[in-house]
């Protein structure tokens, strides 16, 4: 069972993560958009700090030994899940930086060519 | 001349080559005064830009650095926006003899070929690389002849013509970083016919060359991979050409 100074600490931390969340939210520091997958990951955080039990069994099902050991584990899943979704998108907006670089390129030839038409 | 009734445009990606851009283009504009010609400068932080406009070239500025790869593809989109029948890449470096153009030209006009490859291994004259590159680019074209199953000698040559439908799936989607091996996939894997023919290359008049010393591993690494992934991307697909739409319309 996971200790009650333990289930402390993670519910105060859990509180302060969703305040950080919201504060950057409010300051638009973040894009709702990008934000709902942190939500979701402080969403599943509480659920497991206020019901402990669902977090010892599912442990058990993966055949972990040590709750603690569990716990750190599905935390870095989390990271890495996490962290590849972002990898993703900043692969999708590489990709439409570079349309509109090469757009721009396009228009900006035209526009000299236009330039050059009105001053002949 | 059948040449006419073609419009052909010539992209010439620049990066840093003030030192032989001029030459490049006024060599270019003497040996093919048909065509035209479309100079990328990727970014540079050298003259070519300025030197692009005093000399009035007809010229793209693209305002951040992409790579070649971008930059090819912003000629590829541009030549898809003017309706043009074939384009032809050119380094910006002097490298490709311009002379050669019509041999890159003809199987296009022909209708026999989509994609073409001005090859310096064909008939082994010219400047030749240095052995340890000609070993990468051995390498490259057996692991080519490997996942798709043709043999293309000299695969990272940037001297290329293609036809029409490859001037709209190169603007649609064009690979990044070190785009020339990668592209010969995405062509065979289109169902294109890629052809080679014999040119001769010289060492470059300026700049320096994108692949260091240093960097041939990761572009050895780099390469193989994305030649991989790009076949992977397209799964098994041995169907004829008919099963995709056939633009040109008559053959």
């Amino acid at each position: 069972m996971i200790p009650a100074t333990l289930r402390l600490t993670l519910i105060v931390a859990v509180i302060c993560y969703f305040v950080i969340i919201l504060y950057f939210l409010k300051q638009k520091a973040l894009n709702l958009k990008y934000t709902l997958l942190w939500l979701v990951a402080g969403l599943v955080m509480g659920i497991l700090v206020a019901v402990p039990e669902l977090l010892v069994s599912i442990i058990h099902i993966f055949g972990i030994q040590d709750n603690m050991n569990g716990l750190f584990i599905f935390a870095i899943g989390f990271i890495i899940m996490i962290l590849l979704s972002l990898t993703s998108i900043a692969s999708r907006q590489n990709r439409k930086i570079r349309t509109l670089t090469q757009e721009l390129a396009i228009l900006d030839k035209r526009v000299r060519e236009l330039e050059k038409r009105d001053t002949e | 001349m059948k040449e006419k009734e073609h419009k052909v445009l010539i992209i010439i990606p620049a990066y840093n080559e003030a030192d032989s851009i001029i030459q490049v283009v006024s060599h270019m504009r003497e040996q093919a005064p048909w065509c035209d010609y479309l100079v990328v400068n990727d970014g540079s932080t050298d003259t070519t830009r300025s030197l692009c406009e005093q000399e009035d070239f007809s010229y793209l500025d693209l305002p951040i650095n992409m790579g070649i790869g971008g930059a090819v593809q912003a000629g590829y989109i541009y030549a898809y926006k003017n309706n043009y029948d074939i384009a032809v890449q050119v380094d910006g470096d002097g490298q490709h003899d311009v002379s050669y153009l019509n041999r890159l030209l003809e199987p296009i006009i022909e209708g026999e070929a989509d994609v073409v490859i001005g090859s310096r291994f064909l008939e082994k004259e010219g400047f030749q690389s240095t052995l340890g590159r000609r070993m990468g680019i051995n390498i490259l074209s057996a692991l080519i002849w490997l996942v798709t199953g043709r043999h293309i000698m000299d695969v990272t040559s940037g001297y290329r013509a293609v036809n029409k439908m490859f001037i709209k799936i190169y603007s649609e989607d064009y690979p990044m970083d070190y785009p020339e091996p990668e592209a010969i996939v995405a062509a065979i894997m289109h169902l294109g016919r890629v052809k080679e023919v014999p040119v001769q290359m010289r060492a470059r008049e300026g700049g320096i060359s994108s692949i260091t010393f240093k960097k041939s591993i990761y572009y050895m690494i780099k390469v193989t991979l994305a030649i991989l992934i790009c076949r992977m991307g397209y799964g098994i697909r041995r169907g004829k050409r008919e099963d995709i739409q056939n633009p040109r319309g008559k053959e």
